[in-house]
């Protein structure tokens, strides 16, 4: 249980119009605490000192609600692959090494306190058809609908998607076609999906680009930071599901 | 808005005409490298003739088949430099202070995928060069002339082995060749992507025939030069 | 006070179909001048404000959370039960009632439970309609597994991510009334979506709820929303023991300050503590990570048999793989046959417990035991394990550091979920007229303790179902005066809010001032350790009466020594969680007076003064079999307890039993 020494370089930014800078802290914190819990040390130095603590996201804290999230070292929930920044541990970085961190940042998500974005454009791009239209009530019988275990696990593996926008952060074109790809991916490849498959593709691409979302180069960093590991094949789809819809083959 | 104004102008439809403009690029390619593999041969009349005879084959559709293809090539300039310059502002108008560093795996990001802007820009550079030295010296110059079956024909031959007599001029275009290469190695691959062409289980295979399809013309170009500049079909032919 | 718990006439099995037939419709012209408030979005808030929405009321929805899709249901792993009976082993909606209602050790409702099973079949077809990715067999039906408490297999589940798809069935059918709501403009019915909002206090027209004040976390404005009706979808209040699987922002602050106005309190000390957690690891730590119980369907539990062998292990002199087969304690299986590794969170907890009390842990801060999956490894290869819970191993190596494909994982009970929650009676109406309770905020399904894979069920149950259907027969019935919020008595709820507000404020700046106090954090994890310590999973009457002396003074604490920064227009966590700790202070007083008072065991609660000769949870029945609904009476006044008595008129009562 050794404990490690931290320089952190922190984006510190006191509102969504305010000029930012980084402010620099030290820090000593046991390898087997999580990058979050280094930083609810740090924001506890800081209080006892006074001072203004960070602010940053976060919920479940084991990597699935999507609320955390930043950039550490340049990359999107730090080093480790698969690893939302909640389940990055200390024992990753070597004593005495200094960390940076920054918020993610697209003209899309703005700043609203040090670490902490607004994601909510996720949420408008949904509206506009990331869901399939059956109001509650009787439905037929859940086996009454067969679908096959490839093409239910492909779905599964595009649903598993938890929005914290590490795609956008990491895309050199700030693009959130991996966020909107795996939504399309998921309810185009299910039999429920079918009805509304071309037109919920438009509308969702439409709101992406109104969001202000850059285009996508195929560079693929969206998957490598993705903490689920959401695969750039949900691109591909959305691609291709976007021409059929242009082209009338997806109503 | 028509619906396929929308479309294209859409940020996949962007990347839907970046993809069909790059494909018909390296289609241009292959004829070109076709050609120019001629002049390995060390007989200045195959490459001579092959430019006379395709004005003469194309007839009055020699032009706006030039015309089309210098539209190909500035669309896919244009609209690179919009997506990757102007639209990467607009969606990033603040950048990392800390250089953004890749996290591998499937990730493309790296010296091919990352510099698509500066690759393809010194393709650009090398394409108005290239475009006044071949086509304006030698066409439209009366320098390089020579009489092929009874016409007057331009002497692209001549030319190339002047030009590839200077080693700087070697150098610059063995250079452009490799940018070419590095080009290619995620554009194809990327334009496959962008049209929702690739099958998953195709990727891997695909981004490798990017890969072998860079090499070619890198390795196809880039050899003219070098042939040239050391007489290589003297020596071996002769 | 009486409590009415409303129960429909009738048989068991027809009640919700004669509450149905009996129920008053609100007619399409009005429901959409109807508004109707949902405070929170997870399973129960999303259903719930997506149903009313389809159903054509005007509904505004709120979320603490960025995102009503970040909302803690999605945390939920493991998988959700119902009673469909497709692998055909003999389930049926009774079994699934028994079973929920004698794994709650006969402290729930007959008829609230009977419900819930019999719509756990509706839920899953729902969900399918929707899309939500459920795991499947080869041939394309859906696919089953066994969960803790049960010997069917009836869970159906997606990956290790069974909350996370269901609340994103839930979340896009809400996304699709704020679409529906946004193009149609006022007047339209739909959802109005009001995120970064938490509700601060709840507003009452002679005794009727009709509004929020809520604090905008953004601006740190205080805002109010009147409506018809008012839907309190907030999740537990497991955060009281600081240290617990529940997300960092899951808190008791909106139910608590609704129990401040009257709303009784029911059964707060029935606390869930979850067999299966990482362990941890030091005090740094925020919170606990759950693995899925479905773990212990193929995981088998262990210690070592001698205390030598346990004390080498926690001093790194040897490892679980150094101890052959006969010096292993498989002690679920040994002391219940029947049901092994599967028996009920409860008694598998209380017995991890005693294992490591007996100093038979075997981590170095002896609070842990092994879940051994070698043998099933092996009997069922590689694949077909990684295939169930690949993702659930990945998660453990990631947190723990080490591979449990290789070698067994670390497991020790946490805090998870409260069966407690505010009093509400069949259509899920607390005392409050127009105040509705939906999912872990209420007290009503679960008893003295949850089933596996029964929240999800219950959160969805309430909202897509039930709540539709009862709060439309009480705008029908009661046909409620319309207020809007300029009415004085929001005037007053907003005054309040503010002062109290200001009241912590002020203890900030004046700490600030003399460079004296103690962070908002020190202060929460130590009301954890004081909860842990004394309302945990076993308690007693003198540490009940111990934690009774030390929550006020820690009380008291907090209201002089509190550090928080005092910027309050910003976006600002500690403010946040300074109101909640000041509000699970006096929430946590209350459910240690519960313990205290209820001298019997039941489910979560085990008082060891009531125990069989084996150690199991030993009933009172002729005294403690109601429900415990705490009056509120004012900030220095105690608690008034009113007694709902049950009836069984369907079950026997027995000494639950798993051998």
């Amino acid at each position: 249980m050794a404990n490690k020494n931290f320089k952190l370089e922190i984006w510190r930014q006191d509102g969504p119009n305010t000029e930012g800078k980084f402010e620099t802290f030290n820090i000593e914190i046991n390898e087997h605490a999580s990058f979050l819990e280094m930083l609810d040390q740090l924001n506890e130095d800081i209080m006892n000192e006074g001072g203004r603590p960070v602010e940053f996201d976060s919920d479940c804290r084991e990597g699935i609600c999507g609320s955390c999230g930043c950039m550490v070292n340049g990359a999107a929930h730090g080093p480790e692959r698969e690893t939302a920044v909640c389940q990055l541990h200390m024992r990753t970085f070597q004593n005495g090494e200094t960390i940076t961190v920054e918020p993610f940042r697209a003209k899309a998500f703005p700043i609203v306190r040090d670490l902490v974005v607004d994601r909510n454009a996720f949420d408008r791009i949904q509206e506009k058809g990331g869901y399939i239209s059956v109001n509650t009530g009787p439905k037929p019988d859940a086996n009454a609908i067969k679908i096959g275990k490839q093409r239910a696990d492909e779905a599964m593996d595009a649903a598993t998607c938890i929005g914290c926008g590490a795609c956008v952060a990491a895309c050199p074109n700030a693009s959130a076609s991996l966020f909107v790809g795996a939504r399309l991916k998921h309810f185009g490849l299910l039999p429920q999906g079918a009805p509304e498959r071309g037109r919920r593709t438009l509308r969702m691409v439409e709101q992406m680009d109104d969001e202000g979302f850059g285009a996508c180069s195929n560079i693929g960093e969206c998957e490598a930071v993705c903490p689920k590991g959401i695969s750039i094949s949900a691109i591909g789809h959305m691609k291709r599901d976007y021409l059929f819809a242009n082209l009338g083959f997806h109503k | 808005m028509s619906a396929l104004k929308k479309m294209l102008f859409s940020s996949i439809g962007k990347k839907y005409i970046m993809a069909v403009s790059g494909l018909g690029l390296v289609g241009f390619l292959v004829t070109h490298l076709a050609a120019n593999l001629l002049l390995l041969t060390g007989n200045p009349d195959l490459l001579n003739g092959y430019g006379a005879g395709l004005k003469s084959t194309l007839g009055p559709l020699f032009y706006p088949a030039e015309a089309a293809l210098v539209g190909l090539f500035l669309v896919h300039i244009i609209l690179a430099i919009y997506i990757n310059v102007a639209g990467k502002k607009a969606a990033r108008p603040i950048g990392y202070a800390k250089a953004q560093r890749g996290k591998g795996g499937e990730s493309k990001f790296g010296l091919a995928g990352s510099n698509m802007l500066i690759t393809g820009g010194l393709l650009a550079f090398f394409l108005v060069v290239h475009l006044w030295q071949v086509r304006y010296q030698v066409q439209f110059g009366s320098k390089f002339r020579t009489m092929l079956n009874g016409e007057q024909v331009g002497d692209l031959y001549r030319y190339c082995d002047e030009i590839f007599a200077s080693p700087l001029m070697v150098v610059f275009y063995v250079g452009v060749m490799l940018f070419l290469g590095l080009h290619l190695r995620h554009g194809f691959w990327s334009a496959i992507q962008s049209l929702g062409a690739m099958k998953p289980e195709w990727s891997k295979s695909i981004h490798a025939l990017g890969l072998i399809i860079a090499i070619l013309f890198a390795v196809g170009f880039l050899i003219i030069p070098i042939w040239m500049h050391f007489g290589m079909a003297a020596r071996l032919f002769q | 006070m009486t409590l009415n718990s409303g129960i429909p006439e009738g048989p068991l099995k027809e009640k919700w179909d004669n509450f149905k037939s009996n129920m008053k419709l609100v007619s399409p012209a009005n429901k959409k001048k109807k508004k109707i408030i949902v405070v929170g979005t997870g399973l129960a808030g999303a259903s719930a404000a997506a149903t009313m929405g389809e159903l054509g009321y005007n509904v505004d929805a709120f979320t603490i959370l960025d995102s009503p899709r970040r909302s803690h249901s999605i945390a939920a792993q493991g998988g959700i039960n119902a009673a469909k009976n497709y692998p055909y082993d003999g389930d049926s909606v009774w079994r699934l009632f028994y079973d929920t209602i004698k794994g709650g050790d006969y402290r729930s409702r007959e008829a609230n439970t009977y419900r819930l099973a019999q719509l756990s079949t509706n839920i899953i077809d729902q969900a399918v309609a929707q899309g939500v990715p459920f795991a499947r067999e080869y041939g394309g039906d859906l696919a089953n597994r066994s969960f803790g408490g049960a010997q069917v297999s009836r869970t159906f589940y997606a990956k290790g991510q069974t909350g996370q798809q269901l609340l994103l069935g839930a979340y896009s059918a809400l996304m699709r009334q704020v679409d529906a709501k946004k193009a149609g403009g006022e007047g339209v019915p739909g959802v109005t979506m009001y995120t970064r909002r938490e509700m601060l206090d709840l507003v009452l027209v002679d005794g009727v709820a009709k509004g929020i004040i809520v604090r905008n976390l953004i601006t740190g404005d205080i805002e109010r929303y009147a409506a018809d009706a008012v839907l309190l979808c907030t999740g537990g209040y497991g955060r009281a023991y600081f240290l617990s699987t529940n997300a960092f922002n899951s808190n008791g602050t909106a139910a608590w300050r609704a129990h401040k106005r009257g709303a009784f309190f029911a059964n707060p000390c029935y606390v869930q503590i979850h067999p299966t957690c990482i362990p941890a690891s030091g005090n740094y730590q925020s919170k606990l990570t759950l693995m899925s119980e479905s773990l212990r369907n193929d995981g088998r539990v262990w210690v070592p048999k001698s205390k030598e062998d346990a004390k080498a292990i926690r001093e790194g002199k040897k490892t679980a793989a150094d101890l052959k087969e006969s010096d292993r304690d498989y002690y679920l299986e040994r002391k219940y046959p029947s049901f092994g590794n599967l028996v009920p969170r409860d008694v598998a907890s209380r017995n991890s417990k005693t294992m490591c009390d007996d100093d038979l842990g075997v981590n170095p801060t002896g609070r842990a035991v092994y879940l051994d999956f070698e043998r099933e490894i092996n009997a069922q290869g590689f694949n077909t394990i990684k295939d169930k819970y690949g993702n659930l191993f990945d998660m453990y190596k990631k947190i723990a550091g080490e591979d449990p494909y290789k070698t067994p994982m670390k497991i020790y009970p946490a805090v998870h979920y409260t069966m407690g929650g505010l009093w509400v009676d069949y259509s899920l109406m607390s005392n409050i007229p127009g105040l509705f309770v939906l999912g872990e905020a209420n007290f009503s399904d679960h008893g003295a303790n949850r089933l596996g894979a029964s929240a999800l069920m219950q959160g969805l149950a309430d909202g897509y179902f039930v709540a539709p259907h009862t709060v439309g027969n009480y705008i029908a019935t009661e046909n409620p005066s319309q207020v809007d919020t300029s009415h004085p008595a929001f005037d007053a709820a907003e005054n309040d809010t503010r002062e109290y507000f200001q009241s912590i404020m002020d203890v900030g700046t004046k700490n600030e001032k003399n460079k004296h106090g103690r962070t908002v954090i020190d202060i929460y994890r130590e009301l954890g350790h004081i909860m842990y310590d004394s309302v945990g999973v076993s308690r007693t009457k003198e540490g009940l009466e111990d934690a009774l002396q030390k929550i006020p003074k820690l009380r008291e604490s907090f209201w002089n020594d509190l550090k928080i920064p005092t910027e309050t227009g910003k976006f600002s966590k500690y403010i946040e969680v300074a109101g909640r700790t000041a509000d699970f202070l006096e929430l946590s007083e209350l459910m240690a007076r519960d313990a205290l008072e209820r001298e019997e065991s039941a489910g979560g609660h085990f008082r060891e003064e009531h125990q069989t000769e084996d150690g199991e949870a030993r009933r009172v029945d002729d005294k403690f079999s109601y429900v415990a609904a705490w009056e509120w009476k004012g900030r220095n006044e105690p608690h008034v307890l009113n007694k709902e008595e049950l009836v069984f008129e369907n079950v026997k009562l027995t000494q639950r039993s798993y051998k």
